[in-house]
């Protein structure tokens, strides 16, 4: 569909031609309440008209903290009000994929990921196409009800891929990996760790053989591994691969 | 002989005041007139044709060293009070700031009176001479006010280029605010102008990339460490599965009925539910988390039936069907209702109707079902349905024999 600058059609909730997400109206991912106050609040009204999926970029570059409504009014972040323009547009994936991709702006990365979570359908997709950010270790600021808190782009993906609700959305249902890999539509998570992981297995082995029968490792063993280590190696050959 | 007067009355006629707008007419004037109101007469009688005009006036009534008739003619040797653009419709009154250089001549027509007005009035007298405002200035300040002002019109100018200095200045300190602003890289719908900068939390990367990569290592294992357990657990539970199926009937039986004997015994130790206790359930969520305190986990096992309270009786049964209610509170209060509870209420039939066979009078109204055979259990109910029996005898009612009327108190 062409590019109405206003986009008043997608608010609208009863005439909506568009570009379904499971089977509804993008926006409708948002709830009510949040949805009332993105569209109240300055920053949509001031920023986000017309904006396009270039001039977007522009906005998204400056953006500096990521979080859902804070304060006692509910107040949304621009993070929201622009994840919410990016639903109302709906741009395709290659472009989602390139904001996704972007080195320079952590910001940039972090709302094509709440994108992704939202937006995709196929569980399989979103898993492969997040998991690998979970290799990046920068630090993310995060308005929360009151106040900051610090966080990382790993764990911000983290939670997207486990938690229920983040950033004051709901987000959609996402199988869960165990059931994926169990239906074979997935492979087992690689670990960004990779080799040393498998050296720290090795070390477990090692230690928990020449001990014998001490199997339980005290907590504070990095690797957290209570197994006994034989066990560990098989099950890990088969399913873990190298994880 | 008393005086003719056809007044009535011993008063001397007074001069008529001046009234606006209301036409003068006088009658006829008795010899008892002062010589002073003469002139006034005459003054009258000069200006006749015209509209009567008002006795106490510091207007000049005699002869004018300016003639009226050639009013717009004239220019007045002293200065004309400039009416300023607002005053438009007050152009006739002359405020006590403008006026102060008339003042001396105004005061003087005051005190003056009608008969120096031609003297003094003629100097500052103008065709066009605005009405003064009588305004009272004490000698003190009248030295004051003596002093020559600046003509209004340079004052004027002088508070035009004041007011357009003062918007410069504000214009000059908002250009400087937005400036500074945008400076501070703050966007304009912002509005938490006071974000506390030590509140916020510092995101720039590279600070100290060994323990960043430390800390998210540490994170990176936490993870998979996760994933390990899930799938763990996931294990045991298959594990447990075929394990319980390749027993045999008589094994599950046994190990079930350790596992229930170990529940009754938990259940020991707690009391029984009383008669009509009221009943609590713990609620079915929030259940057997690993992660609960110790604390809490006593707390949802404590024993909720068999808890009494310190000042309760005991037990309700011997109590008198009257006292019999949950809620001791609502004991004897005017317009109690006979409901107990729910369940006595409840008129339901949960269940009973169950795997009866059909019959065929299942449709039928109550009047048309035959009696019960054998004399059933009063499956129906309802006050109509059952015959009429003996009267129930309550137990509280105190058991009288059918002559005694009323209740004795002997």
């Amino acid at each position: 569909m062409a590019h109405q600058a206003d986009a008043k059609k997608s608010l609208d909730e009863r005439g909506y031609t568009g570009a379904l997400i499971r089977g509804d109206n993008p926006l409708k991912l948002f709830e009510k309440a949040v949805r009332d106050r993105i569209v109240d609040s300055y920053y949509w009204k001031e920023q986000c008209f017309g904006l396009n999926a270039a001039t977007l970029l522009d906005r998204a570059v400056e953006l500096t903290f990521i979080g859902g409504t804070y304060g006692v009014a509910q107040k949304p972040t621009p993070f929201l009000c622009l994840a919410f323009k990016l639903l109302q547009l709906t741009p395709d994936k290659e472009i989602i994929l390139f904001y996704l991709e972007q080195e320079e702006y952590k910001y940039l990365r972090a709302l094509a990921a709440f994108y992704i979570r939202l937006a995709w359908e196929k569980d399989a997709d979103v898993y492969t196409t997040l998991e690998p950010y979970l290799s990046d270790s920068r630090k993310l600021k995060r308005r929360i009800r009151e106040g900051w808190a610090l966080t990382h782009v790993d764990e911000f993906i983290d939670d997207l891929l486990l938690k229920n609700r983040v950033c004051a959305t709901t987000l959609p249902k996402l199988n869960p990996r165990l059931f994926l890999e169990d239906e074979d539509r997935l492979e087992p998570r690689v670990s960004a760790l990779g080799e040393e992981l498998e050296e720290l297995d090795h070390d477990d082995e090692r230690d928990s053989a020449s001990d014998g029968e001490v199997e339980e490792l005290p907590n504070g063993h990095a690797n957290g591994d209570g197994r006994p280590g034989s066990d560990g190696e098989v099950v890990s050959d088969e399913e873990m691969d190298g994880d | 002989m008393p005086p003719l007067s056809s007044r009535m009355t011993k008063n001397r006629p007074q001069p008529i005041r001046y009234r606006p707008g209301k036409a003068e007419v006088q009658d006829e004037v008795s010899e008892d007139e002062e010589s002073e109101s003469s002139e006034d007469e005459a003054a009258r009688e000069e200006v006749a044709p015209r509209a009567p005009q008002p006795k106490a006036t510091s207007f000049p009534s005699k002869k004018l060293a300016v003639d009226l008739s050639k009013a717009d003619q004239q220019t007045s040797a002293a200065p004309k009070p400039v009416p300023k653009k607002q005053d438009d419709d007050l152009e006739g009154f002359v405020t006590a700031s403008e006026s102060s250089e008339e003042e001396a001549g105004g005061s003087s027509d005051e005190k003056g009176g009608e008969s120096s007005e031609e003297e003094e009035e003629s100097s500052d007298d103008e065709p066009k001479k605005p009405m003064l405002r009588p305004t009272f200035i004490s000698k003190a300040k009248r030295a004051q006010q003596a002093q020559p002002q600046r003509s209004t019109e340079d004052e004027a100018a002088e508070m035009e280029r004041k007011r357009k200095e003062k918007a410069d200045e504000m214009l000059q300190a908002q250009l400087e605010r937005d400036a500074a602003n945008r400076a501070a890289g703050r966007k304009a719908w912002d509005d938490d102008a006071d974000i506390n900068p030590e509140d916020q939390v510092d995101d720039t990367d590279g600070i100290d990339p060994e323990a960043e990569r430390a800390a998210w290592k540490l994170r990176e294992l936490k993870r998979v460490r996760r994933d390990r357990l899930a799938i763990e657990e996931k294990e045991k539970e298959r594990e447990e599965i075929e394990r319980r199926r390749n027993m045999t009937a008589e094994e599950r039986e046994a190990e079930d009925k350790v596992y229930i004997d170990a529940q009754n015994e938990e259940r020991e130790g707690k009391g029984q539910m009383g008669f009509m206790q009221k009943y609590h359930h713990k609620g079915a969520f929030f259940v057997g988390d690993d992660e609960q305190d110790e604390e809490v986990k006593k707390v949802m096992n404590r024993d909720l039936a068999g808890a009494r309270y310190v000042d309760e009786s005991g037990d309700k049964g011997v109590l008198p069907e009257y006292m019999r209610i949950r809620d001791m509170t609502k004991l004897g209060k005017k317009g109690r209702t006979k409901y107990k509870d729910l369940k006595a209420e409840d008129t339901g039939r949960w269940g009973t109707d169950l795997g009866k066979k059909r019959r065929d009078y299942d449709g039928l109204d109550d009047r048309f079902r035959p009696d019960e055979r054998g004399g059933g259990e009063r499956e129906q109910t309802g006050a109509n349905a059952q015959p009429v029996g003996e009267r129930r005898r309550r137990e509280d009612d105190g058991y009288r024999d059918r002559d005694d009327k009323r209740a004795r108190y002997d």
